[in-house]
């Protein structure tokens, strides 16, 4: 056990998701601790087991000062060990908690966060418009920060794009088969049904892009050893590891400096899990965009640069596919729920471990891979999960 | 968004970034250059990101560059921008980009490399902003 990596000393051990919709009647604190409640129970533990935070504070009440992880003190009843605002939740926020309870400084990490009461009006969610002197003026939004990435891709590569649709038609048909999400029974979806979608920013369109919708997700995590004592199979991280190329939405992302973004973190992460990208059985993958999905395909090494769309085509993304992907319907039909969004990938990937994912379900699957962030947001995270 | 209800923002007076916006109100493109390695950088930040002195200046470009990438915003982020418009970055001569616009053509002749000169627009809020133009129709 001592000879072990700090990280495999550590198992996620509950996951929660609340319901998931466009607009919710209630505020981001109570949806966020439903979530955490709901993740606690999974993992056959209350509050009073839990020793360390993630979460941030999104009010109503508490105090402006940091670490806002710290006002889940009060409400919990009880003080805590270890807090950390970590941005964002998913990957980010795993490792962070799975390093503090390696390290000991608490025992029982809870990692939660969404949104709820906040979407609605005529302008996108405000975290898609950057702040920036040098981009608010020009009316810049994610969507084509990524979008500037892709039409060099697109200038040096020229994709079909049947292809690069297909793969949105594929991800939003598993979210049309998954009763939790958000355009649950919408489609299905064909390649010809994203290609005659509203243009937002060239190359993507409407159905290109994720949504930007309210919910909250959870996860717990504590130690192996502490996990071999609750009721759920655990979760083991095999391997993780971010890059931060620079600050996002502060100068525009290029092409040659990010389409390989999260290679290293990639390459470090197998290392330390020993697999290889081929030994993935279901991928989890930040699809806030469909090329951002073939990109990371080239990232991670399974195809050529520039031949991401033709890969798939022929690898195949469903459940009976070489590489599933985005089994609950992603970013783009499941939801996107802010800076709580990248947990509800490592909420899938746990359920596919468990066996427990549904329609989803990919048989057997045994090792999952879950991405956050992107070229366009200009850093990009992984983390391998494994049954514990 | 600033400058639509009434008095414009001083722009001027923005820390690190005043002297550039006051360039722009007269027509003038600057980028900081280093006194130390002598390349030029951005966004302004107080140390240079190639050798970490904070001893650089503003200094005029010729405002030409070529268009790194660009793309048609047909969706905008607030109903303060009137659609569609070209995002683009914009590499610039002295070896420096910027997020623009660009002007000056219809969104389907701009082109990954096409060259652009700088050319001075009004933007949505009332300010001044260097967007970029062909750079034969920037003549």
């Amino acid at each position: 056990m001592s000879g072990a990596h700090p990280l495999h000393r550590v198992a996620i051990v509950g996951v929660a998701a609340t319901e998931m919709a466009r607009q919710l009647d209630t505020t981001s604190a109570e949806i966020s601790m439903r979530a955490a409640l709901a993740a606690l129970d999974d993992a056959g533990l209350t509050v009073a087991d839990v020793d360390g935070v993630a979460a941030r504070w999104p009010g109503p009440g508490g105090t402006v000062f940091q670490p806002g992880s710290a006002d889940w003190a009060e409400v919990f009843g009880q003080p805590l060990r270890w807090v950390c605002d970590t941005y964002p939740q998913g990957v980010p926020g795993a490792l962070d908690a799975a390093a503090a309870v390696a390290a000991g400084l608490c025992e029982t990490a809870l990692v939660f966060g969404g949104q709820a009461g906040v979407m609605g009006g005529s302008a996108v969610a405000d975290y898609t418009r950057p702040d920036n002197e040098f981009i608010a003026c020009w009316g810049s939004l994610t969507a084509a920060q990524f979008a500037l990435v892709a039409q060099v891709y697109r200038h040096r590569f020229a994709p079909d794009p049947e292809q690069v649709a297909a793969i949105a038609a594929a991800i939003r048909n598993a979210g049309s088969a998954n009763p939790a999400a958000v355009m649950a029974g919408r489609g299905p979806y064909t390649a010809a049904d994203v290609l005659a979608s509203p243009m937002v920013a060239e190359p993507f369109r409407l159905l290109d892009l994720c949504l930007a919708t309210e919910g909250a997700a959870a996860m717990v995590i504590t130690t192996a050893e502490r996990a071999r004592d609750l009721p759920q199979p655990p979760v083991a991280i095999l391997g993780g590891g971010a890059e931060w190329h620079r600050q996002q939405y502060v100068n525009p992302p290029r092409y040659d400096e990010v389409w390989g973004l999260g290679a290293d973190a990639a390459h470090r992460a197998f290392e330390l899990a020993e697999l290889s990208p081929l030994d993935v059985d279901v991928f989890e993958l930040y699809d806030i965009n469909t090329y951002e999905v073939v990109r990371q395909f080239e990232m991670l090494g399974l195809c050529a640069e520039g031949e991401g769309a033709d890969y798939l085509a022929e690898a195949g993304i469903g459940i009976d596919g070489r590489h599933p992907l985005n089994t609950d319907g992603g970013l783009l039909s499941y939801s996107h729920i802010g800076w709580g969004g990248p947990t509800l990938k490592i909420v899938e990937a746990v359920r596919q471990l468990r066996g427990t994912a549904g329609p989803g379900q990919v048989p057997n699957a045994e090792v999952a891979l879950v991405t956050g962030a992107g070229s366009g947001a200009q850093y990009h995270n992984i983390m391998i999960l494994g049954r514990g | 968004m600033e400058g639509l209800t009434g008095e414009l923002e001083d722009r001027s007076l923005r820390p690190l970034t005043g002297e550039f916006w006051a360039a722009v109100n007269q027509g003038i493109l600057v980028r900081p250059v280093c006194g130390n390695c002598h390349r030029s950088f951005f966004v302004p930040q107080f140390a240079c990101p190639k050798c970490q002195s904070t001893d650089w200046a503003y200094e005029p470009s010729s405002g030409r560059g070529r268009v790194y990438s660009h793309t048609t915003v047909h969706r905008p982020p607030t109903p303060a921008f009137d659609a569609p418009y070209v995002l683009a970055d914009v590499d610039v001569e002295e070896g420096w980009h910027l997020l623009t616009w660009i002007v000056g053509c219809e969104p389907d002749q701009v082109a990954i490399d096409m060259p652009v000169s700088v050319r001075f627009i009004t933007g949505p809020d009332g300010q001044q902003l260097p967007a970029f133009a062909p750079h034969e129709a920037a003549q």
